[in-house]
């Protein structure tokens, strides 16, 4: 297709080169999404998620208004099935099929997952939009070393000793070289105290 | 403990990097200084955000896996049955479609005329149905396999390459064929597409039976019932 917009018409209109065009396209970060390292999936289950958040492209597509935010769309989704999945995993690990447990362990669920997680799994593609833009201001805040550093942690979920390991620097250094990034990442993300506000409330 | 030092400790604590001593040391900070209690619920804020989001930031830029061939099928699938066949959605885009009910009263006359002569000719028509399978399900199917002696009234016709069976589903039915049927085997689905009252075409999937031979009888009375 010429254009996104020649392209989001063309599927609206249920093209299959066009679907198969942005299948193309989405699958690369729908499968990274469906990886997130709170989901801890492996690149098989990860496959399938991003499958199914691709499929699930297919009745949302009259309320897109640009190509782009199909991007986004698949990400939350793709994002929210694969941590849904690691629950249910868990789920089925602890319940071991007895189903008179089933409230106690929808109620320790709750307990037992991090913020973090309820708040990757409650994001909408909007919030996203506005996630993406702070947080790339965030981060070119920051020398690019400091910034894969932070990635590094945050994404990758790389120990202090890996840390130390790959960027060359004493153990003792990582911590102060990441409390020092995030210290400046804060201030960007004050910046927007709505949304701070929203990201707040989601992770108390 | 300056400002530094205490970010650093509190960061291992959320980490999960501490020893008991960083947190014993962390507890008696955040119990002597109110203030430093709230600097590290701030710090636990941002480290959860950030844990969760940058990874989606992060997906945001992938380019990489590309979408895997052997999923490519499935997909299609999916799009046909929300939009149907692609035969009806091509006509969904006929350009002035809105006022095509008023071209017909304005050429009434010779639109009757040339209706009958279509009807005579598609009466006369071979309306054909068609069957398509992997030669290699034939193959494994051995003596329970569908044979073109099962199906008389229909055309089998066997693929060896997805890409060709790909393009022999995704084609809208001719004008002459009447019906078209491929067995899904990554989805355990029979899928159908015909022709209904007024040209319509419609696409329908079922459940594929179990077992070779239990298939084999399903599409011989699939095609019989299209035939009647």
């Amino acid at each position: 297709m010429s254009t996104d917009r020649d392209l989001l018409l063309a599927l609206k209109r249920g093209d299959d080169a066009a679907w198969q065009e942005a299948f193309q396209r989405l699958y690369p970060p729908a499968f990274a999404a469906a990886r997130h390292p709170l989901a801890s999936l492996t690149p098989t289950e990860a496959e399938d998620i991003a499958i199914e958040a691709l499929t699930l492209l297919l009745p949302k597509i009259k309320q897109v208004a640009e190509f782009d935010e199909l991007r986004l769309l698949v990400i939350t989704i793709a994002s929210r099935k694969a941590i849904s999945e690691k629950r249910r995993q868990l789920a089925d690990k602890r319940g071991g099929g007895d189903l008179t447990s089933l409230d106690a362990l929808q109620d320790d669920e709750t307990i037992r997952f991090e913020p973090a997680e309820q708040l990757a799994s409650h994001l909408n593609h909007t919030d996203l939009r506005e996630l993406l833009n702070l947080l790339d201001l965030a981060f070119s805040g920051l020398e690019p070393r400091q910034a894969e550093l932070v990635r590094d942690f945050l994404v990758h979920h790389l120990s202090y000793k890996e840390l130390a390991q790959k960027y060359r620097m004493p153990i003792g250094s990582v911590g102060v070289s990441l409390a020092r990034s995030l210290d400046k990442i804060r201030t960007h993300l004050r910046a927007m105290p709505k949304l701070w506000k929203e990201l707040a409330a989601y992770l108390r | 403990m300056d400002a530094e030092s205490f970010t650093n400790l509190a960061l291992r604590v959320i980490s999960g990097e501490a020893t008991d001593a960083d947190r014993r040391a962390l507890e008696a900070e955040c119990a002597s200084a109110p203030a430093h209690r709230d600097e590290f619920e701030q710090l636990k804020l941002t480290h959860d955000a950030l844990r969760a989001t940058a990874p989606m930031s992060e997906a945001a830029r992938a380019t990489t896996p590309e979408l895997p061939a052997h999923r490519v099928n499935e997909l299609r699938t999916a799009v046909r049955q929300h939009f149907g066949p692609a035969a009806s959605r091509t006509k969904n885009t006929v350009p002035f479609a809105d006022w095509l009910p008023a071209f017909r009263w304005i050429f009434a006359g010779s639109g009757a005329g040339a209706i009958a002569f279509a009807v005579v000719i598609f009466c006369f028509a071979n309306r054909t149905i068609e069957v398509g399978l992997y030669g290699t399900d034939l193959a494994r199917g051995g003596d329970q396999a569908l044979t073109a002696d099962d199906i008389s009234s229909a055309q089998l016709i066997t693929f060896n390459q997805d890409a060709s069976f790909d393009q022999w589903q995704s084609r809208p039915l001719a004008w002459s064929e009447h019906a078209k049927i491929w067995i899904d085997n990554e989805h355990d689905l029979l899928h159908i597409v015909r022709r209904v009252s007024h040209g319509h075409i419609v696409m329908e999937s079922h459940p594929l039976a179990p077992t070779n031979e239990a298939q084999r009888e399903q599409i011989k009375k699939l095609v019989e019932s299209l035939k009647n």
